[in-house]
């Protein structure tokens, strides 16, 4: 067969019954569309939750050490050509006002000093996310070699305004802007000050740099739109290139604990959304060509007849089924785009509209791809038929196809799997979880296929005990049809099963993950935090808070000191030794010398859990340097779990409660002594307990605990936590530098909004994607009934012609759907509860909660779709007069 | 002797029906020579069309043996099979069989194009006009009648210049008229493209057409006779020449 006899006999084929391609091509685009709109949709909701956890970070990846990048490293050689790069340093110094005027004979008298963080930026500043100021000028504009820009509280304290002199490192500088708030700025266990930014001129002016400072280093770096790699490739890259020890690389995901999760957990739910719809798509594919196929064994047959091989004519079909692809995934895709330009406007909280872009070559390239592979591959079992086609049906019209060869199937099974693995690891980015989600769909294709024959079985011999007992007519053909060999039962329950147990699946994922969500939701998290409390003010500062409406609020003692002994071991000593671990192999990695770490700017309470700079090492050092931060109490908060030793509960010691992690960073376990030094006392302490802390609260904890009794008279400060009405926080901020201008302010409200609104949109997107994916399953569920019944003209014809009227065959086929949509819905109720208990426990780690109402939705659902796609795609059959099909016959 | 262009030896088919076993054929032997025009005959269930579809290799014998030009064709493959009919038989049915999707011209074309032969249109066309539907070759089988669609059939069969041409009860779905002018159509082209022709009918009348008639009656042949000649033969043997084909003798 040459190649042009090929083509045109493939446009031939295409030809003919217009009507009936139209319904396959149909059928097969809201698969496509399915796959297509919830993959453009999974993107953009992707990238809009990127957008917002990116403006967390106010860039898209962040490298932190103590000190700058390397000077050889060139972005553009580790695969970040185009990204830009702003190099952040800070450190942290004391500001002072200047001197005020002395009075005649008087010396000068210094202006009031405050420690203050200072944040010196060379670049732009922020890459996402907003920087408000006062004036709203770019940073850039404001910040010359002269001139700061600092925080409100700042100003308050000092008693300074724009346009006033500010002396930092002894030089003046002029107060050029405030600073309102700032996207990155997330954690309050790195607040030592209010916030001041310089230029990199300015800040070589201060000389603060030159006089061993400690300076962390942090470069921000903007990836170029539509960056070829994912972050995570680019994260590994630059781990790579980067000594691990010296430097740690963040991404926005990070950034925020509330949001590591979560975000991860939405990119495992898209994952799966892609997964199931594909596959949902799929299986609405292989029932349209099973159809399709069946109303061409006829032709198949005279093809053989006239000579044509079985292997020319399978690759007829193949051509067939991928232009059939080809057309469902153009309308397909068009559909898909279709539902991502109206969605903004109908939920417009899910994804901005600018985000929305449903017109790029390469995912209309992939989609098209995605549907004629997923045509192709769910189309070779029936397929396959072609080849079994006996050419005597040319003479012996009843002759259906031969039962396959055992090789034929082996082969086929063989290549559908490794299709489907192919096709789900390129969309989960897995060979592993592609590998595990095939597994999963072979078993419960394989429960499904042993189900169906057993109940095929179970109705044969009910059917023929109630033969003579049933009176209804429908009910005893219903059950003849359901019964019959080769009665195509065990094709649609199998398909029918595995719709219903992804839809089933998803919607019972859906649901979990969105009580996950509210539940997490940090809605009553603190919206800002009080620093440096002197213990006296507390009342004072108590009163003030109730006064301004404060709805909640937390306190507790905070005692700084400094660890010096572990089990009598001078820590200072590890801390060297840890040290020269490091220098060596940093030496071996052709590193020099490094600066000493500025572990102390990791703090323990308040936000997200933060650690020293990477590797165990790091850590390490950065556990046993860092000033500790302690508090005491009698009881731990709720977010607080011992998992090991029990609290306070020895007499003879005094107690600390250390977290889990934090235990591990410092070598420590139960029972070890711990020396700290206390403003120059030394106290000894016992762990008695280990604790793990819900870091995603934002409530205040500590890596350390000490029991009551012990630090209650050593120098302390106090820290609050106040969830304050919206804009409390000014009025607070006001009263407070009137009042007590010691006290810090430092407000997260912004920050938790975002984050409250990153996970609203995760929340919707799952939602929504979820409920999409389940409303195109089953439309094509309803598809696949309606393209297996189409094909029913012949015996709705003869039982017509045996005197039954129309009502009558509907009754009867009504029963044997219903029956066909309850065995399958049952079956894939279950397997969906199956996965989707293993989603959840395994692949989202949280508790499985019985939800009953989707078993009772599935079996209702299941039977009514089936009974009324079924009867719909009946009506042109019961319409026909029987002469007419006969004739045709 | 010629070597016969079909021969059957002790062809028996037998098929499950059930819990028992049907004997459609039951050890037929037969010898068509090159450019005989067979006629076989018998009533519903007799085996008529089991026996042609065993000569074309649509169906296994249970037992025995088909030869076409003197080669065994039962242990060939599905594929090689394919390649035998594209080759060398030709084929009419009763109800038709043309291709819904195709024009009546692209029907015909179908089997010259699978032979890659050269001028595929001009010898369609000749067929076309040869059966009187040249100006119906743009028709789909939908748009004919059924007397046209068996015409269109006919020119398909003899579209590749099959050696052998097989046909089954080509006037069975056709009025009296229609059928006489299909039943002229094909014994004309036959003769002129010299084609073996073994035709099953119930229809005497048609089967007088034929060089000889090959009676069946459960599965076995029952008789032969030549029309026109008063020899009848209950068996084979009864007729020389049939028994020395029979018997592959020469």
């Amino acid at each position: 067969m040459t190649a042009g006899f090929f083509f045109r006999a493939l446009v031939r084929e295409s030809r003919g019954a217009r009507g009936r391609l139209i319904f396959f091509v149909a059928c097969l685009s809201v698969g496509v569309a399915a796959v297509v709109a919830v993959s453009g949709l999974s993107a953009s909701l992707d990238e809009g939750i990127r957008g917002e956890a990116r403006q967390l970070l106010a860039a898209d990846l962040a490298i932190d050490g103590n000190r700058p990048l390397p000077p050889g490293l060139d972005l553009a050689k580790i695969g970040l050509a185009g990204a830009v790069r702003t190099e952040v340093r800070e450190t942290v110094t004391i500001v002072a006002a200047p001197p005020a005027a002395p009075a005649p004979g008087q010396p000068e008298q210094p202006g009031p000093s405050q420690l203050a963080e200072l944040k010196v930026i060379d670049g732009e500043y922020p890459f996402y996310g907003d920087l408000k100021l006062n004036p709203q000028r770019p940073l850039r504009e404001l910040l010359r070699p002269d001139t700061a820009v600092a925080a409100s509280d700042l100003l308050a304290h000092l008693h300074l305004r724009t346009g006033d002199t500010l002396r930092i490192g002894g030089q003046p500088f002029r107060i050029a802007g405030v600073v309102l708030s700032e996207p990155d700025r997330i954690s309050i266990s790195m607040t030592l000050g209010p916030r001041i930014f310089l230029s990199g001129e300015g800040f070589a002016r201060t000389g603060l740099e030159t006089r061993g400072s400690r300076i962390s280093h942090r470069t921000l770096i903007k990836l170029p739109a539509g960056a070829a790699a994912s972050l995570r490739d680019i994260q590994a890259r630059l781990r790579q290139a980067l000594p691990e020890m010296t430097y740690r690389i963040q991404t926005f995901r990070d950034a925020q604990p509330a949001l590591r999760e979560n975000i991860s957990r939405i990119e495992r739910f898209l994952g799966l959304v892609a997964l199931l719809s594909l596959f949902v798509g799929g299986i609405g594919v292989a029932q349209s060509v099973r159809a399709w196929l069946a109303g061409r064994l006829d032709a198949i047959a005279v093809l053989k007849c006239l000579g044509m091989r079985p292997r020319e004519i399978f690759p007829l079909y193949l051509g067939q089924t991928a232009l059939l692809g080809l057309a469902g995934s153009v309308v397909g895709i068009i559909a898909g785009a279709a539902v991502q330009l109206i969605l903004p406007s109908l939920f417009p909280d899910l994804i901005p509209a600018e985000l929305i872009r449903p017109w790029q070559p390469g995912a209309l390239l992939r989609g098209l791809g995605l549907g004629v592979g997923v045509a192709l591959l769910f189309s070779l079992p029936p397929l396959s038929t072609v080849l079994r086609v006996p050419p005597a049906r040319v003479l012996r019209r009843e002759a259906e196809p031969l039962p396959s060869h055992r090789w034929t199937t082996a082969l086929t099974v063989a290549v559908l799997a490794l299709g489907v693995w192919t096709m789900a690891s390129l969309q989960a980015h897995s060979w592993d979880l592609g590998a595990r989600f095939t597994a999963g769909v072979a078993l419960a294709a394989a429960l499904l296929a042993g189900a169906a024959v057993l109940v095929s079985r179970g109705v044969r011999r009910i059917q023929r005990g109630v033969s003579s007992s049933v009176r209804s007519l429908w009910l005893r053909h219903g059950l003849a049809s359901l019964a019959r060999p080769g009665a195509g039962a065990m094709s649609a329950i199998v398909a029918l099963g595995l719709g219903v147990l992804v839809v089933v699946a998803m919607s019972l994922v859906e649901r979990r993950l969105t009580a996950e969500l509210s539940a997490e939701l940090p809605t009553n998290a603190p919206t800002a935090f009080l620093i440096d409390i002197q213990p006296a003010q507390w009342p004072g500062v108590e009163a003030l808070l109730h006064k301004a409406g404060a709805l909640h609020i937390d306190s507790v003692p905070v005692v700084m000191g400094r660890l010096a002994a572990i089990d009598g071991k001078s820590v200072e000593e590890m801390a060297r030794a840890e040290e020269a671990e490091m220098e060596k192999a940093q030496k071996g990695e052709g590193e020099g010398a490094h600066e000493r770490s500025a572990g102390g700017r990791h703090g323990g309470f308040g936000g997200p859990r933060q650690h020293g700079p990477g590797g165990p090492g790091g850590r390490r050092r950065w556990a046993l340097s860092r000033e500790q931060r302690l508090t005491y109490m009698r009881e731990l908060p709720k977010d607080n779990v011992v998992v090991a030793g029990s609290l306070w509960s020895d007499p003879d010691h005094a107690e600390v409660s250390v977290e889990q992690e934090f235990a591990e960073n410092l070598g420590i376990g139960l029972g070890s002594t711990l020396r700290f030094d206390i403003q120059g006392v030394p106290v000894d302490l016992k762990v008695t307990s280990l604790r793990t802390v819900d870091w995603k609260t934002f409530g205040i904890n500590f890596f350390l605990v000490v029991e009551p009794g012990v630090l209650d008279a050593a120098p302390q400060q106090r820290l609050a936590a106040v969830l304050l009405p919206k804009g409390g926080e000014q009025r607070v901020q006001d009263l407070l530098a009137a009042s007590y201008p010691n006290v810090t302010v430092l407000r997260i409200r912004e920050i938790l909004e975002k984050i409250v609104k990153v996970m609203d949109r995760i929340g919707l997107g799952i939602r929504f994607l979820g409920g999409f994916t389940v409303l195109a399953g089953i439309a094509i569920l309803a598809g696949a009934v309606s393209a297996g019944s189409a094909r029913r003209g012949r015996e709705v014809a003869l039982l017509k012609t045996l005197g039954m009227t129309r009502r009558g065959v509907a009754g009867a086929f009504a029963v044997e759907y219903a029956l066909i949509g309850l065995v399958a819905a049952a079956i894939g109720a279950g397997g969906g509860y199956a996965l989707a208990w293993g989603v959840i426990t395994r692949g989202f780690e949280l508790t499985w909660e019985i939800q009953p109402w989707p078993l009772v939705i599935a079996l209702l659902a299941g039977v009514t779709l089936t009974v009324v796609a079924g009867l719909a795609a009946s009506l042109r059959a019961l319409e026909r007069r029987p002469i007419e099909v006969l004739r045709a016959e | 002797m010629t070597t016969p262009r079909i021969e059957l030896r002790h062809l028996t088919r037998r098929l499950p029906s059930g819990d028992r076993v049907l004997t459609i054929l039951d050890d037929v032997d037969l010898a068509i020579t090159p450019g005989e025009f067979v006629a076989v005959l018998g009533p519903s269930g007799s085996g008529k069309s089991t026996l042609l579809a065993l000569m074309a290799g649509l169906d296994r014998p249970t037992s025995g043996e088909v030869l076409i030009d003197g080669a065994p064709i039962h242990e060939l493959s599905e594929d090689q099979l394919a390649l035998l009919r594209r080759h060398k038989i030709g084929f009419v049915f009763q109800s038709f069989q043309l291709l819904g999707n195709l024009t009546a011209r692209e029907n015909v074309l179908l089997p010259i194009e699978l032979l890659g032969q050269p001028e595929p249109v001009r010898r369609a066309d000749e067929l076309l006009a040869a059966v009187g539907l040249e100006d119906r070759g743009h028709h789909y089988p939908s748009q004919l009648s059924g007397g046209e669609q068996q015409r269109v059939a006919l020119a398909r069969a003899f579209a590749a210049r099959p050696p052998i041409l097989l046909a089954d009860e080509p006037t069975g779905n056709l009025d009296g008229g229609t059928g006489r002018k299909v039943l002229e159509l094909l014994t004309d082209l036959r003769r002129r493209e010299g084609t073996t022709l073994v035709l099953v009918t119930h229809d005497v009348a048609v089967g007088s057409m034929a060089d000889r008639l090959i009676h069946l009656q459960d599965g076995r042949i029952e008789r032969e006779e030549r029309p026109g000649d008063s020899r009848a033969a209950a068996n084979p043997a009864a007729n020389p020449e049939g028994a020395a084909l029979v018997a592959g003798r020469p």
